[in-house]
């Protein structure tokens, strides 16, 4: 009899401390219709950022971003000139591979690429998920970025060796800095394998 | 003159598509009537082969691959393997970044045991405790968020330090977090705690001898429930968790309710923590700068953390020249509780199966990896 007084009670209890939100308004927000603002640092879709005033890319094909993917969803082709200075053939984004890691917003170092707050990129085809220079460009048009202070080439052959006291050992390739883009060398040659290795491990980004 | 009445063991598959098996696990169960006779547990079924994913990757590519390694305390995974690194390469991360750390990694052991709380009870039939943990959850979710981005693959802790310092409405929005937190606990403990039917499908189901979690390494919230106080915080201190005072809370008899029970008291521990760590919040870097090209030197290491499931350990053994990991291995909680379930599963009902799994809080990406 104990027991079930007991009982009655703490369900008593129970309902008194759900029943506090009767009187409450709901908060669910109808989604299509309604939408949230997404927080200023969200990580969404991966645009490529272009100058405010001459609207051209930011990108130098440095190819920094390429590297720093864990998933190899970028895929940047390029042509030489004769300087051997490298023009951006086509910049691919493959939104199915990337998971959104937000490593190659971090290694561009000329604000070329961002991860938006932008969500919104479902299709119907897998193949629409592959999004080529002209999308990425358009959809990153009205997103907001602050673009960071180009450096004289005079400071820029300064920090290098900066760079390079912290890590003597490393091959001057791969201080892939601002100088690679310039570099009339011919593309790294770790780049490939890594690509070709990370696309033989599917399964990533589950 | 009647036949004797005869009954048989029958075999019956419980998964691996079983709602209340957090993943997918599939137990063979071999049922005398109701009775569970025997357990098998089959495992494999998230098998992503994370630990070979890492060798491919470099050090720092390894991070997005950690966050999916258990998604319920992402923070704990990348802490695991930057602090493994971190041992290795002989970095130390600057003070405010392991503040920052403490920070994420408290509110994400809160985060876990609230998604515990309510898929527990959503398992045992109580279906609000699972809208009320989730609510709670949210705003923690909405802390991450703003800080790196994502609300569930964070990559946040980098390897010396951390990718991003908090925005300035952070510190606001986690002191109004800490000041309606507690009340936010004595509620759930209010929907259950007392609650007549979860006092019958908890106490004294699936007792977890003190011998017996020892025996299989079972650890964290499930080893404490059995009456051992081993907390790695405490006992093998890493990050900053020597100033922090918090307490251990324990259990006595190792059943279901008593890991409620310590699960709950968790909460209000980790929640101590985060409110120390801000008060002492330091100004100050985030971010020990690395080479690009960061090869740690040869050796090998082991480091561990306490994880909301238990131990969570990373090793890594590093050739040297490389800028990759040369073989990662990772360890799981989830590992040991699940391979100690047959044990205590054993003679009870089919429906006490489903409460032990609940209150080991067992989730399977951290089995299979």
């Amino acid at each position: 009899m104990k027991k079930l007084l007991s009982a009655i009670k703490n369900l008593v209890v129970g309902l008194f401390t759900t029943g506090k939100h009767l009187g409450r308004h709901a908060v669910t927000v109808q989604y299509p219709t309604e939408k949230w603002t997404m927080p200023e640092r969200s990580r969404g879709i991966v645009v490529l950022l272009s100058d405010k005033e001459t609207g051209e890319l930011n990108c130098t094909v440095c190819m920094l971003c390429m590297r720093a993917c864990p998933t190899a969803a970028i895929d940047i082709q390029y042509d030489k000139d004769e300087k051997g200075k490298r023009i951006l053939k086509d910049f691919v984004v493959d939104h199915g591979l990337c998971c959104f890691c937000g490593l190659c917003e971090e290694a561009c170092n000329f604000a070329a690429l961002k991860m938006a707050t932008k969500y919104e990129f479902s299709t119907l085809n897998k193949e629409d998920l592959v999004w080529h220079t002209d999308k990425l460009q358009e959809v990153g048009r009205d997103v907001p970025y602050e673009k960071p202070e180009r450096k004289k080439p005079e400071a820029k052959a300064a920090a290098k060796p900066a760079v390079k006291a912290e890590a003597p050992t490393e091959p001057p390739k791969d201080t892939a800095t601002a100088e690679t883009a310039v570099n009339p060398g011919k593309p790294s040659e770790e780049l490939k394998p890594l690509t070709e290795e990370n696309k033989e491990n599917p399964g990533e980004g589950n | 003159m009647s036949a004797p009445f005869r009954t048989e063991e029958f075999l019956v598959n419980m998964g691996p598509h079983h709602p209340s098996t957090h993943g997918v696990c599939r137990f063979l169960l071999t049922m005398d009537g109701e009775v569970v006779v025997k357990a098998v547990p089959y495992i494999g079924y998230l098998h992503r082969a994370l630990e070979r994913i890492c060798e491919n990757r470099t050090y720092h590519q390894c991070l997005p691959v950690l966050d999916r390694f258990e998604y319920c305390t992402s923070m704990s995974c990348e802490y695991a393997f930057c602090l493994a690194t971190e041992k290795l390469a002989g970095i130390q991360a600057p003070e405010r970044a392991e503040y920052l750390r403490v920070i994420m990694l408290e509110l994400n052991r809160i985060a876990s045991h609230l998604i515990w709380y309510g898929t527990t009870s959503l398992d045992l039939g109580a279906v609000t405790p699972f809208l009320y943990g989730f609510r709670e959850r949210e705003d923690i979710l909405d802390l991450f968020e703003m800080t790196c981005g994502q609300r569930l693959t964070y990559n946040y802790i980098r390897i010396g330090g951390v990718s991003r310092d908090i925005p300035p409405e952070f510190i606001p929005k986690l002191k109004e977090f800490i000041e309606k937190f507690p009340r936010k606990v004595d509620d759930y403990e209010k929907l259950l705690t007392e609650n007549p039917i979860w006092i019958v499908r908890n106490k004294n189901v699936g007792i977890l001898s003190k011998e017996l979690a020892l025996g299989y390494g079972v650890s964290g919230p499930a080893l404490r429930a059995s009456g051992v106080k081993f907390d790695l915080r405490r006992d093998d201190p890493y990050s900053l968790y020597d100033r922090f005072e918090f307490d251990i809370p324990t259990g006595t008899v190792g059943d279901c309710y008593d890991r409620y029970l310590v699960r709950m008291e968790e909460m209000r521990q980790s929640l101590r923590i985060v409110k120390q760590a801000l008060e002492q919040l330091p100004a100050g870097d985030i971010k020990t700068k690395l080479p690009p090209n960061f090869k740690p030197p040869k050796g090998e290491v082991y480091s561990r953390i306490e994880n909301s499931r238990g131990e969570m350990g990373i090793y890594i053994q590093s050739a040297g020249d490389s800028k990759k990991p040369l073989r990662v291995k990772m360890r799981g909680g989830s590992y040991n509780q699940l391979q100690v379930m047959p044990e205590i599963v054993k003679g009870g009902k089919i429906a006490d199966l489903v409460a032990v799994m609940a209150s080991m809080d067992i989730i399977m990406p951290e089995v299979d990896r």
